[in-house]
């Protein structure tokens, strides 16, 4: 009998850091960001926290979406930033990932590594790099100025006669850097557990090596593409360390550099007046859409086939 | 495989490309990865450079100054001394704290939860599952507002003395947990590999289950718990806006010391060189750990989300 109570007992037991820290750092944060997105709180007076303002904040949004010029700009910022990134990962993680294929193995591991790079680097560096990379007197204007094709140094980011489409191509390159690496580490190894002899029938019958990249490598990874697109596009909507860096650091103009995400973040933790209250509801409408994109993630994921019972519990 | 041939053997393991194609690509490849490898550069020697170094054409001379400079706390070589030699050291110390905090908690916590998951059938099993993967996919910055607005809640309760003490705890904790869900389900994936008959060896002679998986299991997903502790360790290590937000701001750590040299207010005084001297000292323990587990981190990245 004290064996059989042990034996339900060590799952709870096992489970309960991980879980008591789930339910406090996601859970409940999760539920009282929907709460606060109903209440006036503003610059943190936690007391507003317990008053209810009903639907204001989400009033407010509607507002600024149709008569505010830099919010318009923030949806306008968001969706480009989002469609372009989320190609450049897509199809440059393939590209990465077939050129790595079909080289030689030992160089490639080299260029896979190189390409991991930008992801394991810390934020404030990596925003270093490309302050370094497209400010006034950076590598950039140096380059131009060399080739003449410029004649005064242009901060590329800020100067509003190139906006909104310079800060635009600054965001999306910068991210997309960190970002390409995730496909192209997921289609390499899907390429590596294609059995090998598919392809090396297709060269005995005559095929040439594009021939073998349209009608057998790309098409064996359709699912693969398919997963990365989804999990990236998430990934994109809601991520904001690389743009908080850009436009705080004034890489890039602060209207035309920040997507949903970072209004989010900057109007609840900014220095003047923040309005968690607004920030709170603006993130629940990313909460809505990001539990759809995970959901169509884990249908993705064919999540039951991995989830077999233990054998020895049977 | 082993009935094939000698030449189509070699047919197999040859790559794709070869000859001016494969010469080809990795021209291409090298075109394509010139930004990456030239930014990292440029950052590196303007450490060791007495300018900013901005172009391969830029005259400079090689100097050790950034770095002595970095040390006494003078950010430009004009003005005075802005901090102590004691303060860049604590600053340094911070980030390995923080980094070492996340993953202490994340293996403490991940470790024992993976094992049942993988382990034990009960019930709730697989929703558990499927909620740490939608957890892990959730958008970290609809959490952080109320994570933040319990951190001001609580620290009413905090004696004043104990606030720093307090909210390194409480930044620990807070980033450690987006990190379970993820090291959970790595961990899982190594778990299920490991043939049950080896434990169940164990559980027959009559030991306990927590001593089965510290004695018998966990030497054999060592790979595994080194590639979630590393993996928590750079996220701790990384880690910016955390720190920012929660920790006073004369705690400072490399990441929000570089952040506070270019921020908006001190745009003006930023002496780049010693800049690219914290930060490429920043750089050292990512690069060292990306040198030692490059398999690793990919065949991790790779297999982590298909269990």
């Amino acid at each position: 009998m004290p064996r059989f109570r042990r034996r339900r007992l060590t799952p709870i037991l096992f489970l309960t850091p991980a879980l008591l820290l789930v339910i406090v750092y996601f859970i409940v944060p999760l539920a009282l960001t929907l709460w606060i997105g109903f209440t006036p709180l503003r610059n943190w007076k936690i007391d507003q926290l317990f008053e209810y303002a009903g639907l204001r904040n989400y009033e407010a949004i509607l507002r600024l979406a149709k008569f505010d010029p830099d919010f318009k700009a923030v949806v306008k910022t968001t969706i480009v930033f989002v469609t372009a990134t989320l190609t450049i990962n897509v199809l440059g993680g393939l590209l990465l990932a077939i050129a790595a294929y079909i080289i030689d193995e030992r160089v490639s591991l080299g260029f896979r590594l190189l390409w991991l790079l930008p992801r394991m680097t810390p934020v404030a560096i990596f925003g270093l790099l490309w302050y370094y990379f497209f400010y006034k007197y950076g590598t950039l204007n140096e380059v131009l100025l060399k080739l003449g094709l410029i004649s005064d140094p242009v901060n590329w980011g800020t100067d509003p006669s190139y906006l909104p489409y310079s800060a635009w191509a600054i965001i999306v390159f910068v991210n997309g850097l960190v970002g390409v690496s995730y496909g192209m580490v997921i289609f390499y190894s899907a390429f590596k557990n294609i059995p090998r002899e598919i392809i090396t029938a297709a060269r005995v019958d005559g095929a040439k090596t594009r021939h073998i990249i349209m009608h057998i490598l790309v098409p064996m990874v359709r699912w693969h593409i398919v997963f990365v697109t989804v999990w990236q596009l998430l990934s994109l909507l809601t991520s904001y360390a690389h743009l908080y860096v850009l436009t705080s650091w004034r890489v890039v103009d602060s209207v035309y550099g920040s997507t949903w995400a970072l209004y989010v973040f900057n109007t609840a933790f900014s220095q003047t007046i923040s309005n968690q209250g607004l920030a709170a509801a603006a993130a629940s409408i990313l909460v809505v859409i990001g539990v759809g994109l995970g959901l169509v993630t884990l249908r993705l994921l064919r999540f039951e086939e991995m989830m077999q019972i233990p054998r020895g519990e049977v | 495989m082993r009935l094939l041939g000698g030449s189509l053997r070699s047919e197999l393991e040859e790559p794709l490309a070869k000859g001016w194609l494969g010469a080809v690509v990795i021209a291409a490849l090298t075109l394509a990865s010139l930004p990456i490898i030239v930014t990292y550069t440029l950052l590196v020697v303007t450490s060791f450079a007495d300018k900013l170094v901005v172009s391969p054409w830029t005259d400079f001379q090689v100097t050790l100054m950034n770095w002595k400079m970095f040390f006494e706390g003078r950010l430009s070589t004009t003005a005075a001394k802005i901090y102590t030699t004691g303060y860049v050291l604590k600053m340094i110390w911070n980030t390995f704290v923080v980094a070492a905090g996340v993953t202490g908690v994340v293996a403490l916590t991940s470790i024992p939860a993976a094992y049942t998951i993988s382990r034990m059938n009960f019930r709730g099993r697989s929703p558990l599952m499927k909620l740490l993967i939608l957890l892990h996919a959730f958008p970290g910055v609809a959490l952080i507002i109320a994570v933040y607005a319990m951190f001001v809640a609580t620290l009413k309760h905090i004696p004043k003395e104990y606030f720093v003490l307090y909210s390194f705890v409480y930044v620990i904790v807070a980033r450690a947990s987006l990190e379970i869900p993820m090291a959970v389900w790595i961990l899982k994936g190594f778990f299920d590999r490991v043939p049950w008959e080896v434990e169940w060896a164990a559980i027959v002679d009559g030991a306990s289950r927590l001593r089965t998986l510290y004695q018998v299991v966990l030497p054999v997903v060592k790979p595994g718990i080194a590639a979630v502790a590393i993996f928590a360790f750079l996220a701790g290590w990384e880690e910016l806006i955390y720190v920012l937000v929660f920790l006073p701001p004369e705690e400072k750590t490399l990441a929000t010391f570089i952040d506070s040299q270019l921020g908006s207010a001190s745009l003006e005084l930023a002496y780049l060189p010693v800049v690219a001297a914290a930060a490429t000292l920043y750089l050292i323990p990512t690069i060292v750990f990306f040198i030692f587990t490059q398999r690793l981190l990919l065949e991790t990245m790779a297999g982590g989300l298909k269990g």
